[in-house]
């Protein structure tokens, strides 16, 4: 499930990984709640992904937070470009931490990371943050495709495993899998 | 006409109100249904015109609602709609009222709201787009803002730029829209929009039990998988079927709308449910059910909207005014209590 401010890029994120494609200019504000599928392969095996994306506007989170409770794992997004999205992560968390399941997958993306001259907030703010709570965090861009098909493999990864739960494979760690398959967006990231 | 190189007429790929067709639009079944409809769009043009000759006023009567639930012709929809709804009247009451709101102090945070959604409001239209000449994105950006400042317990609420839009793009004037929005979010419906959202809650569950009433095998589907309601059904309302429904069907829905009140909607859902029950009972789990509540909006059942309006009268039953209301009240209370 997809979570966080209006505008965003959520719908843009889901879009570019299911039809790996960014037109711009051409989505409507998602107003409610809707879904997409797609079918994955992860390590040989089929998932099927309903991924349920939101309206970000603050009237509709009682509305679509009675939801949280059913998804195994949310996506929370903040745009790069805007500081007021980043300054609401917080209420965001915790307002996952109330509604969602204890054990939910959850991942913190700073989106929009292709427009770096409008970028307002750094990536090791998103990474203090994201460390502050625990939380796995990358840089995407749903323009460029910048890590759109990693933040949602790696949380397929780590739903097929705990749906498995098979005794003798080592435990999948998101974390870490993240630190290691994450792209930086400027070219001269060390 | 210009044509491309598959044959089809380029200005085809547009409907006459502006949306671009999608890549998988059927046009084979849609000139089918078409050719059928003109016919029936004919005859309701000349049944209209006689009934509104040489005045601008319609009294309610059984005649009335008879020929609205018929549908109402393009050329009348706009005045049909100002005057049933009492857009009209309240217009002609408070002159100059819409361009002083325009002209008044704003509030910054609603402005930067309705910002947010202008580029996405219709990208498939090509009357909203930058490059359009007139861009009804000016017009969609005023009618907004001056609701917003009209009514202040509402604001802006994302869906009213949809249903902005399409009143903007059938009376082709500001101020007749922003009239028409102020009858249907002040008065047809129940308090759907505001920051509470309280009567949008209320009424997905009155749809509930409504489904518990006339089509209970589904009802005790979704509860058996645990499917709320607000799910599958939130755009339905908020958006008055709006990107869920053909744009004509949506048309004729409203012109009831107008008319008859918010009861409308349930009787377009339940009839959607009704009609599809046996397909919906297929699901065999949760992503299926949300799948089957997503499909039973496409297709030729919802394109033919001359048929589709008669089912909506015919298909759900008896829906009085009064099970509503008793409806909405136990399940206010009931939304109310779960805080």
């Amino acid at each position: 499930m997809l979570v966080g401010d209006s505008g965003v890029g959520k719908t843009c994120l889901l879009v570019r990984f299911k039809d790996g494609a960014f037109l711009a200019g051409s989505f409507i504000s998602t107003v409610g709640i809707d879904f997409r599928n797609k079918v994955l392969t992860v390590d040989g095996v089929k998932v099927k992904l309903q991924i349920w994306d939101t309206a970000g506007q603050e009237r509709f989170r009682s509305v679509t937070h009675a939801y949280y409770r059913d998804a195994h794992a949310l996506l929370l997004l903040y745009d790069v470009t805007n500081k007021a999205s980043f300054d609401n992560i917080q209420a965001w968390l915790t307002e996952i931490h109330e509604y969602a399941q204890q054990d939910v997958v959850l991942m913190l993306l700073g989106n929009k990371v292709d427009s770096a001259q409008d970028r307002v907030v750094k990536r090791e703010d998103g990474e203090k943050l994201a460390k502050e709570y625990g939380v796995p965090f990358m840089e995407t861009s749903a323009k460029s495709g910048l890590n759109v098909e990693l933040a949602f493999t790696a949380i397929a990864k780590e739903l097929k495993h705990r749906s498995m739960k098979l005794p003798n494979e080592p435990k999948f760690k998101l974390h870490d899998y993240v630190k290691k398959e994450v792209r930086g967006s400027g070219c001269c990231r060390s | 006409m210009a044509r491309r190189e598959d044959g089809r007429d380029w200005a085809y790929r547009v409907d006459p109100y502006g949306f671009e067709r999608p890549e998988d639009f059927d046009y084979a079944s849609y000139e089918a249904f078409f050719s059928r409809y003109l016919v029936v769009l004919t005859r309701r043009a000349i049944k209209w015109s006689k009934l509104l000759k040489g005045n601008n006023s319609i009294q309610k009567s059984l005649k009335v609602k008879r020929y609205i639930r018929k549908g109402i012709p393009n050329e009348h929809r706009a005045l049909v709609w100002m005057i049933v709804s009492g857009a009209q009247t309240n217009m002609e009451q408070n002159p100059g009222y819409y361009h002083r709101l325009l002209e008044g102090e704003k509030n910054a945070k609603l402005l930067e709201a309705i910002k947010t959604d202008m580029n996405r409001t219709f990208p498939d239209n090509v009357k909203f787009r930058k490059t359009a000449d007139p861009c009804l994105q000016h017009a969609l950006y005023n009618v907004l803002v001056a609701y917003g400042h009209h009514n202040k317990a509402v604001g802006y609420c994302q869906g009213m730029n949809f249903i902005a839009g399409y009143l903007i793009l059938i009376t082709k004037n500001e101020e007749e829209s922003f009239w028409l929005l102020d009858a249907l979010i002040g008065r047809i419906l129940p308090d759907y929009y505001s920051p509470a959202m309280l009567g949008l809650k209320t009424d997905q569950e009155v749809l509930g039990e409504l489904v518990k009433m006339k089509v209970p095998a589904v009802a005790e589907l979704m509860e058996r998988h645990g499917v709320m309601w607000t799910l599958v059904v939130s755009r339905w309302f908020i958006c008055l079927f709006i990107d869920i429904l053909p744009v004509e069907t949506v048309l004729r829905i409203w012109d009831c709308l107008f008319y008859e009140g918010s009861k409308i909607i349930f009787r377009v859902a339940l009839t959607l449910i009704k009609q599809n029950q046996a397909f919906i009972l297929e699901a065999t789990n949760f992503p299926d059910i949300c799948d089957k509540f997503k499909q039973i909006t496409k297709g030729t059942f919802v394109t033919e909207c001359h048929s589709f309006m008669q089912k909506i009268f015919a298909d759900p039953g008896s829906l009085s005014m009064a099970t509503i209301n008793k409806l909405r009240e136990t399940c206010r209370e009931k939304v109310l209590s779960q805080g």
